[in-house]
Order: C-alpha cells, then sequence, then structure tokens
C-alpha cells in the first residue's frame, strides 16, 4: 500500500514535468508519514535529517569541485588547440574531422566530468568546422553528441563521484580508474562507425583541401590543456592528491592557463564561471538530497523487497537479469539524464547487486556505459541537446546517422557485461 | 584568439543577466570552498600539521551553496525534470504543467522549510555541538530552513508567471549544461 503510494506519486509527478526532486521528496515524505502514524509529526522530521546527510559528506565535496573545473576548461580555450593538434596528427582527408571530434572529447573528458559541458565545448569548435568541410549538420551533431558520452566513462567523471557516495564499497579512485579502458573503448566504438559513415556516404569531400596545422607549434600550443588530465589522474595515482583536491589543483592550473596562458578567461568572465559551476552542481545535489529521503523510506520500510523478489523469482540468473537491467536503464536513459537516473534507481539496485554478487566498480561502469548511452539516443538526450542546438538541427533529423553510434556504442557495453575484467583490470592492478 | 564567437556588434555590450541574492551566496560558498581546499592541500605538503577539522566547515558550506544555488535555480526554472510532456504539448498544456510543476515546488519547499527549521530549533534547544570544532550545529544549519523557504518563493514568482499568461513558446525549463554556445 505504501509502496504504491510512494512509487505512484513519485513517477507521476516526475512524469507531468514536476522537478525530479521535488517528486523524490513528495514521495518520500509522504510515505515516511503514512509508515509513522504513531510518531510525533508523523517522523517526517527524518526527511531534513536525510537531506542533510545525504549531502553533507566530505567526499562529495569532489563533485562541485570537478564541476568548476569543467566550466573553467570550457572557457580556456583548450578545446580549440586540441582540435588543432588532433587534426595535425590525423592529417585531412574525408571522415578524419569525425575521428578529431571524438578523440577531442575523449581528452576533455579527462578534465571535464559531465556529458553535456563537454558537447558544448567540442560542439563548439567541430560543429562550425565539420560544416565548412561539407559534413552533414546533423552527422555532425550525431557525433559531437555521441562523443561527449564518452565523458561520463574517463575520469573525473560526475556520475562516478555520485555512484560511489551512493554505494558502499565502491571508492572514486577505483572507479575512475575502472572507467578508463571502457572509455576508450567507447571512444573506438564512435570512431568506427563515425569514419565508415563518411566514407560511404562520400561525407566531408572539402576536408582534403583544408589546411593541415603544424605538427609541432600545434602540440606545444595544446600542451596546456593535454597536461591538465595527467596532472589530475597523476596526482592522484601518485598519492599526491585525493579526488577533491585535485579538482582544486585543476581549478588553480586551469584558471592560470585561462588568464594568463591562452588568456582567453578576464576578470569579469569569473564570475559567470562560478555562477555557472555553482548551478549546475546545485541542481545535481539538491537532487541527491532528497533523493535520499526517498532512499531512506525504501530502505527501512523495505519497499524494495518485493520488486528485488520479483526479479529473483523471474529466474533469468545473473546474465538474463543484466540484460533485463540493461534495457531498462536504456529506456529510462532516454528520458532521464545519467545522474539523476543513478539517485533514483540505485536504492533499488544495490539489493539486486548484493543478490548476484555483482562486482559494485564493475555494475558501477556498467551501469555509467548505459546512462551514457542514453545522453545521445533521441528523443530526449542531453548532449545531443546541446549538440544539435549548436548545429541548428531538430533532434529528429540526427535519427538516421546517430543510430548508428548508438548500436556500437551498446556494442561496447555488451563487451563490458560480458568481460568485467575491462573494466576491473586497471583498477585491481592498481591496487585500488 | 578568443574561442568564443563574438557579438555582431563590438561595441554593444553582452546582455548581463540580474544577479539574484541567492547567487551571491552560492558564488562565495564555492570560491571559500576552492581556497578552503586548496589551503589544505598547501598546508600539509608544507608544514606537518593539518588543519582537517576545517572538513566539517566546508561540509556545511557545501550544503548552504547547494540550497543557495537551488533557488537561484528555481528563480531561472532550471531544475532537472522529465520535459518530455512539455515540449510536446500545446500553449494550455504547457501552462498547466508549468502551474502543477511551480505550485508543488513552493508547497513542498515550504513544508519542507518548516520541518527543517524544527530540527534546528532541536539542534539550538538541546545545544548540540559540531564534532570536529565544537561549535553549537544549528551555525551551520541555520541556513537550509531559510534558503528553502527562498526556494518556495522563487517558485511561487515562477507561478505567477505562469498565472498571468501562457509561458512563452521558447520559454523551455531546462538544466544548465555548461557554456551556453550562442553567447550570453
Amino acid at each position: 500500500m505504501i509502496a504504491a503510494v510512494l512509487f505512484l506519486l513519485f513517477f507521476g509527478l516526475m512524469f507531468l514535468g514536476v522537478p525530479i526532486g521535488v517528486a523524490l521528496g513528495v514521495g518520500g515524505a509522504i510515505a515516511i508519514a503514512l509508515h509513522n502514524p504513531e510518531t510525533m509529526l508523523w517522523g517526517t522530521l527524518a526527511a531534513p535529517q536525510n537531506f542533510y546527510a545525504g549531502i553533507a559528506k566530505y567526499p562529495l565535496l569532489a563533485l562541485p569541485m570537478f564541476v568548476l573545473v569543467g566550466c573553467i576548461f570550457d572557457r580556456s580555450g583548450v578545446a580549440r588547440r586540441m582540435v588543432d593538434f588532433a587534426i595535425a596528427c590525423t592529417g585531412r582527408g574525408p571522415g578524419m574531422l569525425p575521428v578529431v571530434a571524438v578523440l577531442v572529447a575523449m581528452a576533455l573528458g579527462g578534465i571535464s566530468g559531465s556529458g553535456p559541458a563537454n558537447a558544448a565545448a567540442v560542439g563548439g569548435v567541430m560543429i562550425a568546422a565539420m560544416a565548412r568541410a561539407g559534413y552533414p549538420a546533423p552527422f555532425s551533431a550525431s557525433v559531437v553528441g555521441g562523443a561527449a558520452a564518452t565523458d561520463v566513462l574517463i575520469p573525473p567523471s560526475i556520475a562516478f563521484i555520485v555512484y560511489s557516495v551512493m554505494v558502499p564499497g565502491a571508492s572514486v579512485p577505483a572507479l575512475f580508474s575502472a572507467g578508463i579502458l571502457p572509455g576508450v573503448l567507447a571512444g573506438l566504438a564512435l570512431i568506427v562507425p563515425a569514419y565508415w559513415l563518411s566514407r560511404l556516404h562520400g561525407l566531408g569531400g572539402a576536408e582534403r583541401e583544408l589546411p593541415r596545422p603544424p605538427f609541432w607549434r600545434s602540440l606545444r600550443e595544446a600542451s596546456w590543456g593535454l597536461a591538465a588530465p595527467v596532472l589530475i589522474l597523476g596526482g592522484m595515482r601518485a598519492g599526491w592528491f585525493t579526488p577533491t583536491e585535485a579538482a582544486v589543483v585543476a581549478v588553480v592550473y586551469g584558471l592560470f592557463v585561462g588568464m594568463v596562458v591562452h588568456r582567453t578567461i578576464g576578470p569579469r568572465d569569473l564570475w559567470d564561471i562560478f555562477r555557472e559551476a555553482t548551478e549546475i552542481s546545485a541542481v545535481i545535489m539538491l537532487v541527491l538530497g532528497l533523493a535520499a529521503i526517498f532512499a531512506y523510506s525504501v530502505a527501512t520500510q523495505g519497499l524494495a523487497d518485493p520488486l528485488v523478489d520479483a526479479i529473483r523469482d523471474l529466474g533469468l540468473g545473473s546474465a538474463g537479469t543484466l540484460l533485463l537491467l540493461g534495457v531498462l536503464i536504456l529506456v529510462v536513459g532516454m528520458f532521464l539524464d545519467g545522474v539523476s537516473i543513478f539517485m533514483i534507481f540505485l536504492p533499488l539496485l544495490i539489493p539486486l547487486m548484493r543478490l548476484f554478487d555483482w562486482d559494485p566498480v564493475w555494475f558501477g561502469v556498467l551501469l555509467t556505459m548505459l546512462v551514457a548511452v542514453g545522453q545521445f539516443t533521441p528523443p530526449m538526450a542531453v548532449n545531443l541537446m546541446v549538440a544539435c542546438r549548436i548545429a541548428g538541427v531538430r533532434i529528429e533529423q540526427t535519427v538516421p546517422w546517430v543510430g548508428w553510434l548508438v548500436v556500437s556504442f551498446v556494442a561496447a557495453t555488451l563487451l563490458v557485461a560480458f568481460f568485467p575484467g575491462l573494466a576491473l583490470w586497471l583498477p585491481r592492478a592498481l591496487g585500488y | 584568439m578568443p574561442d568564443r564567437p563574438e557579438p555582431a556588434e563590438p561595441a554593444a555590450p553582452r546582455p548581463r543577466r540580474r544577479v539574484l541574492p541567492e547567487e551571491v551566496i552560492a558564488v562565495v560558498c564555492m570560491a571559500v570552498l576552492a581556497l578552503l581546499t586548496l589551503a589544505n592541500v598547501v598546508v600539509r605538503y608544507l608544514t606537518d600539521r593539518s588543519f582537517a577539522s576545517t572538513e566539517e566547515v566546508s561540509i556545511a558550506l557545501m550544503v548552504i551553496m547547494t540550497v543557495a544555488g537551488a533557488s537561484a535555480a528555481a528563480a531561472r526554472d532550471r531544475h532537472i525534470r522529465i520535459q518530455y510532456l512539455y515540449e510536446t504539448g500545446t500553449a494550455r498544456r504547457r501552462h498547466r504543467l508549468a502551474l502543477l510543476s511551480a505550485v508543488s515546488t513552493a508547497v513542498f519547499f515550504v513544508v519542507f522549510a518548516l520541518l527543517s527549521a524544527r530540527v534546528v530549533w532541536d539542534e539550538y534547544r538541546y545545544q548540540e555541538t559540531s564534532m570536529a570544532l565544537g561549535v553549537p550545529r544549528w551555525w551551520y544549519t541555520v541556513w537550509v530552513p531559510a534558503l528553502c523557504l527562498a526556494i518556495a518563493a522563487r517558485a511561487v514568482g515562477v507561478a505567477r508567471r505562469a498565472l498571468r499568461g501562457p509561458m512563452p513558446p521558447d520559454h523551455v525549463p531546462a538544466p544548465p549544461v555548461g557554456q551556453d554556445p550562442a553567447g550570453r
């Protein structure tokens, strides 16, 4: 009964477009009240207490800090310089610019932690460049939208930080290192169809005539940006910094590069950068706090048990259940962004993870890959939306192109599902 | 070479957005958080002392930043939501959905502010102190109910805008996604 109220209220409000945090809070608080009719204030004081406890976690500080890093590097001008360098490496020719877009998105993914910001940074440079080379705008938007989805896998990643805060037994460094190989795999899974589609349809024919930037100069220009992921990941690996501290060091480095080296950030831009970073972080962390109320009522009242039992009784076994979950997350991912999916569904998924004894780090990587697919699968795809806005096309127009990228990305996800070593080898080798 | 497209007329100043007071609070919190964490790293490497006990200050600042930033996001209608029904809807449906969203946000945060105020009142009454620094706990938490009321007030503002007339066709409540490519 209470379970029905909780889930109906929550899903109803959410579907009607009420902010997800509010839907979670209303559902959670009412379920608490129904469960404790005798207690003072129906036990609802647990709502603010869980909200506070849900956010007031020191490791979570990495989230706003990495968001800030992303906002700084978005404007620091490193994206354009990385593009020049990547073109100098790959050379000019039909099909090369889409490859460059994916490579640059992956490199930027090593600095920033959220897909849409990556799509904005890469799209801002690449979509115009691809238009000049003769690629159709819907194709360019598809490539940029898909490429930006590798961002949540390649550390640092906001999704991994949220997962780590919610799931015991999955530390941020372990998740970060576990995401690297699947992230590279996902990048390859996008490069192959993007290149193949350009050759097949003869896209980007004008690219051959465009000048190729000189290698050494573009390397020197790009080196400031390329050093950032090394600093962030290397600093954490070497034990110099915790993830949060690495983020703050990257903030200082990014401001130095933007304000002193490339001179793309002026003192007046600082306000915009900080304002944007607080808005992005606050919107995510508010949902995180309110999701803690929801998770509290699910946990204390055992509301996930019937669901877990039902899934176990299907008798699909570990692989079958995983496949079922994968399909569900893919569908949900078309309508919801990745971090929200974690915050809503992890309280329900953690019992299943325990039941089948899945490795929490591997499961986190797998879930992240699935939500990454959702970030560029129409109709509702945050990354693709950003890319389409830059390219000036409607999302529907991308369907003939983006479908191939989705299929290929899903194939990469299946590889990680069936070969957990792809995710787990690196964190084990590093001793996390 | 600047990466963002230059405005068409360089002389015309970019339209600057209104600065909201809660935005200032959130930005100050973010800046202090960054400085505090940085200071922690520097002090740890230069001396053998640590002021890790400031962790609880960082945590409190992070909570304040969240609620303050959430209030600004409420004013700009930028909270995470499923936009499917809204985007595919007629003007009438959009109007109703916008109203429902704003009203439920307002009602929820008024109730939530009252409950948080009650928790803070208990902390004050029972003179609870913080773990690391031993200061009264309500110093850290009293901001939450106040800023939750601000969120409710911002949602009421959105509701009133929705009541006054249909939402403009280009009004799409959308979460922030990083740098606005069109340039503000």
